[in-house]
């Protein structure tokens, strides 16, 4: 069950924009961590949050609870935040929970970039 | 095929049961969105039974090739106090918008992503039994 620890990455990618590679279980050890990570870069002026779960296979819905926290918190300060590379059935139970009336997905990262900072190469 | 585990309450415990329906699942030749589907299901059943349960839970898999459509199926059981499955709201994102707790996702999440559920609940025995058909309606 090791192998299903949350591995993360985070970077400032652009002047207010934040990338956040989680890699991993999500519940609610994994979605603390991203919850962390993503007030680490809110508070280093990321307005915009992109999470990549390029890795991320297994999640429970207290883990996505936590994410629906950072997702509320972004919202209050008129942030936003998007997702890409998620599996259907994670792509599905966002949208049972209601992420996605909230957040934007992209199929990849190559496509946010583009979208939310229209430059494919950063 | 069945398969049969008997597990404790500890951190990560329902990830077994993912896992083994990852096996089963793959044996019978479950594509692999349907079976990350059944994992979720199971990983939501597991930790119901984990927090309302009161101790060991068991869950049992078995194929169910009878009829047309061969099907996995789940049942996860637990010795807890019960609830009315008729009184259990389906959860929604408008409910948990700009609320503190934004829990009660399991069963919403079992009754979206499997195929038929069914919730038998008395005091002292809770079964959840989830089935998945092997490949979509035709």
């Amino acid at each position: 069950m090791n192998d299903e620890q949350i591995r993360l990455q985070k970077d400032v990618v652009a002047e207010g924009y934040g990338v956040i590679s989680a890699a991993g279980y999500i519940n609610n050890e994994g979605g603390q961590a991203i919850a962390d990570a993503a007030t680490e870069l809110i508070g280093r002026g990321c307005g915009t949050l992109l999470i990549d779960l390029d890795g991320t296979r297994i999640i429970n819905s207290i883990g996505v609870s936590i994410l629906l926290e950072i997702m509320e918190k972004l919202l209050e300060d008129n942030g936003r935040l998007a997702f890409c590379n998620l599996t259907p059935t994670i792509s599905k139970t966002f949208e049972i929970m209601g992420l996605v009336q909230y957040a934007t997905i992209y199929p990849d990262r190559d496509a946010a970039y583009s979208a939310l900072i229209g430059d494919r190469s950063v | 095929m069945e398969v049969v585990l008997h597990l404790p309450v500890v951190p990560n415990v329902e990830l077994v049961a993912a896992k083994a329906v990852e096996t089963v699942g793959s044996a019978l030749g479950m594509d692999r969105t349907r079976i990350e589907a059944t994992s979720v299901a199971i990983v939501e059943a597991c930790l119901n039974a984990m927090e309302h349960g009161g101790g060991q839970m068991v869950v049992r898999m078995s194929t169910d090739a009878l009829g047309a459509r061969p099907s996995l199926v789940i049942e996860v059981e637990d010795q807890g106090q019960g609830f009315d499955p008729e009184l259990a709201p389906r959860n929604s994102a408008s409910r948990v918008h700009g609320c503190t707790s934004k829990r009660g996702w399991g069963l919403t999440l079992i009754r979206e992503l499997m195929d038929e559920v069914q919730i038998r609940s008395n005091p002292g025995r809770t079964l959840v039994r989830m089935r998945k058909y092997v490949e979509n309606a035709p």
